[in-house]
C-alpha cells in the first residue's frame, strides 16, 4: 500500500517553476530518500505534502487523503521536521511536549522524554539558549514523539554531529521496523545511501531518477586507473567501448568503466599495463551526473 | 486540541498583555485624577481660544454645547490619544502575530504541522485576543474607578455609564482587531501588516479631526472608526447608541471571518 502518492504534481511561484509534473509513490514501511541539489524542488514537494502549498496542478495524497483539503487529518499521523527549522524561543523540550501533546490529544511526555534522553537534550533548556544542533534535536524529538505513521524529514541531519546522526538513523530504522514510513529529504548522498531503501532524485523541479538504492548501485560506474609502460604507449592505445577516459596524465588513464569487470580484465591482460586499480561502484559520481544541468548530463 | 492551542497563545502573549494592561491602568488613573483640576476656568479658555473647543469636540466626537460639564470632561479619559494608542498598540501587536508574525519568524511550519485546521488556529488566537481585550479594558476601568473614588464625589459619572463606554470601546477593539487579523492573513511580514493597520487607524483618527475644520472631510466621517465611539454622549446623557456598537461588532466579526477564510485558502511560503 502506498502511503504517499503524488501524481503529475506541478507547483509554480509566479513565472518560476517549483516542481513540474512530479510522480512519486512511497510504500508503507520504507525509508524513501528524496535527493536533489539546493533549489531543485525538494522543499516545495514537501510543503505540498504538508498542506502548506496548494498544487498548481496534479494531486498529492497521504494515506489516501488529499494533502490540501484534508491536511489537518493527515497531520494526526505525520511527524514533520522542516528544512529551516524555527521553534518558539520560549519552548523547552518539556513545555513543547506538553503543549504539542495537548494539541495532538496524546500524552507525549513518556516517549518524548525517552527520545530527548537519546538525543542528549536538556528538557528544561529554552530554545533561545540552545545551539543550532540542540534546536534540530528538539525538532526531531517533536517530529517523532507521537510515533507517527509517516515521518517527513527535510534535511534532518543539518547541525547534528556524527553521533547524533547515527542516533537519528537508529531511531528511523526502529520506526520502520514497526511498520512506519520515512520520507527523508537530503542533498547528501552518503546519508541517503546509508539509510534509504529507495531514492528519487529531483533536479530543476523534475524527478530524474526513482529507483532502489541497489539498482542505482548497479548503474553506477566503477572508476578505473591504468598505468601504462610510458606516455607514448598510453597515447597509442585505442580506447575500448567499455571504457570512458576521464583524464590522462602521462602514462596513466583515469576512466569510468561502462562495461563489466571481466571484460576489462581480459582486455587489460593483452595490453602493456604496468598497474591497474578498479574502485567499487561510486554512487557519488552517478549522482553528480544527475545533478548536472540537462545539457551536460549523459 | 483547543486547550493546547490556547495555552500556546497565552504562553506567548501574557507578558505584553499584562504590561499593556498595567500601562492602561496607570494612564487612566492619572488622566482621571488630573481632569477635575482642568474644569475650573476651562469654559473661559474655550471662549477665548475657540480652536481648543474644536479639538476637544473632535476628540469626543460630539458637540460640547455652551458649557463643558464635569461628566463630559471625564469622557476625555476614554478618548485620550494615549489611552487609544495603548489599546490599539496591544491589539495590533497581538493580531499580527498569526499568520504574518509566524511566517516572518519561520515558526509557521511548526504551527501548521500540528493537526489543527487553520480556521481553528485562528479562532483560538481570536478567543485569546478577545479575552486580552477584556482584560485590558478592565484594567483601564480599574484605574479610572480607583482615581475617581479618590477625587470629589461630584465628578463621578455613574458606573453603569462608564461600563457602557467600555462596551463601546470593546466594540472598537473588536473592529480594529478584525481589521488587524485580516491584514495579517494577507501578509508575510508582521512589520508590514502593522504598518498598514497603523496607517488605517491613524487615518481614521485624523479624519475625525480634519472633519471639524474641512467640510468635504465631514462627508467621509462615517468611514472613521471614532464616529461610532461616543463616550461623551454616553457619559453626559446616558443615551446608548446600540446601532453604532452593533455596526462595529458586525464589521469586526465579518473581518474575523474573512481573515479565517483567507488564512485557510492561502499558500504559506517562508522562502
Amino acid at each position: 500500500m502506498n502511503v504517499v502518492n503524488i501524481e503529475h504534481l506541478s507547483r509554480s511561484y509566479g513565472s518560476r517553476v517549483g516542481v513540474e509534473s512530479v510522480n512519486l509513490q512511497v510504500a508503507e514501511g520504507e525509508i524513501f530518500g528524496f535527493l536533489g541539489p539546493n533549489g531543485a524542488g525538494k522543499t516545495t514537494t514537501i510543503r505540498v505534502l504538508l498542506g502548506l502549498l496548494r498544487p498548481s496542478s496534479g494531486t498529492a495524497t497521504i494515506f489516501g487523503l488529499d494533502c490540501w483539503r484534508q491536511s489537518h487529518e493527515i497531520k494526526r499521523h505525520v511527524g514533520y521536521l522542516p528544512g529551516d527549522l524555527r521553534l518558539y524561543p520560549w519552548f523547552t523540550a518539556q513545555s513543547a511536549l506538553r503543549i504539542v501533546g495537548q494539541i495532538r490529544g496524546q500524552d507525549l511526555a513518556l516517549f518524548g522524554s525517552t527520545l530527548a534522553e537519546r538525543f542528549q537534550l536538556d528538557p528544561t533548556l529554552a530554545v533561545r539558549k540552545m545551539s543550532r544542533g540542540m534546536r534540530q534535536k528538539l525538532g526531531i524529538v517533536l517530529a517523532l514523539a507521537h510515533q507517527p505513521r509517516l515521518v517527513v524529514l527535510d534535511e534532518p541531519s543539518s547541525g547534528l554531529d556524527p553521533l547524533m546522526r547515527d542516533e537519528l538513523n537508529r531511531c528511523l530504522r526502529n520506526l520502520v521496523a514497526q511498520g512506519h514510513t520515512v520520507f527523508f529529504s537530503s542533498h547528501s548522498l552518503s546519508e541517503v545511501e546509508q539509510l534509504c531503501d529507495r531514492v528519487a532524485v529531483v533536479r530543476a523541479g523534475q524527478v530524474v531518477a526513482n529507483e532502489s538504492v541497489d539498482s542505482l548501485r548497479d548503474k553506477a560506474h566503477r572508476s578505473v586507473s591504468m598505468r601504462f609502460r610510458d606516455a607514448t604507449t598510453a597515447n597509442s592505445i585505442a580506447v575500448p567501448d567499455f571504457l570512458r577516459v576521464v583524464e590522462r596524465t602521462d602514462a596513466t588513464w583515469h576512466c569510468d568503466l561502462l562495461g563489466r569487470t571481466p571484460e576489462l580484465v581480459r582486455w587489460a591482460a593483452q595490453q602493456p599495463v604496468d598497474d591497474m586499480t578498479i574502485a567499487p561502484p561510486s554512487l557519488e559520481s552517478l549522482f553528480r551526473r544527475f545533478y548536472q544541468p540537462e545539457e551536460e548530463s549523459p | 486540541m483547543i486547550a493546547g492551542l490556547l495555552r500556546k497563545t497565552l504562553r506567548e502573549t501574557w507578558k505584553p498583555t499584562l504590561l499593556f494592561g498595567m500601562a492602561l491602568f496607570v494612564v487612566e488613573a492619572l488622566i482621571t485624577a488630573v481632569l477635575p483640576t482642568l474644569q475650573t476656568g476651562l469654559n473661559d479658555i474655550l471662549t477665548t481660544l475657540p480652536f481648543i473647543r474644536t479639538f476637544i469636540q473632535a476628540l469626543l466626537g460630539s458637540d460640547l454645547g455652551e458649557n463643558i460639564t464635569a461628566q463630559m470632561l471625564q469622557s476625555i479619559a476614554w478618548v485620550h490619544p494615549v489611552v487609544l494608542a495603548i489599546v490599539w498598540a496591544q491589539e495590533i501587536v497581538f493580531c499580527t502575530r498569526v499568520p504574518a508574525g509566524e511566517i516572518d519568524r519561520g515558526t509557521i511550519d511548526v504551527l501548521l504541522s500540528w493537526p489543527a485546521t487553520r480556521r481553528r488556529v485562528l479562532a483560538c488566537e481570536m478567543a485569546v485576543g478577545l479575552a486580552s481585550g477584556a482584560w485590558l479594558l478592565a484594567m483601564g476601568f480599574a484605574g479610572n474607578r480607583l482615581s475617581e473614588f479618590a477625587s470629589s464625589a461630584e465628578a463621578h459619572p455613574p458606573t453603569s455609564r462608564v461600563f457602557i463606554v467600555l462596551v463601546n470601546l470593546y466594540c472598537v477593539y473588536i473592529a480594529i482587531g478584525g481589521l488587524a487579523c485580516f491584514v495579517s492573513t494577507m501578509s508575510d511580514h508582521a512589520g508590514r501588516a502593522m504598518a498598514v493597520i497603523f496607517a488605517i487607524v491613524l487615518a481614521s483618527f485624523l479624519l475625525s479631526f480634519v472633519a471639524q475644520f474641512w467640510r468635504p472631510a465631514a462627508q467621509l466621517l462615517s468611514l472613521g472608526i471614532l464616529s461610532y465611539y461616543k463616550p461623551a454622549q454616553i457619559l453626559a446623557t446616558g443615551n446608548v447608541s446600540w446601532g453604532d456598537m452593533a455596526l462595529l461588532a458586525t464589521v469586526g466579526a465579518i473581518l474575523w471571518l474573512a481573515a479565517c477564510e483567507t488564512f485557510a485558502r492561502r499558500n504559506i511560503c517562508t522562502v
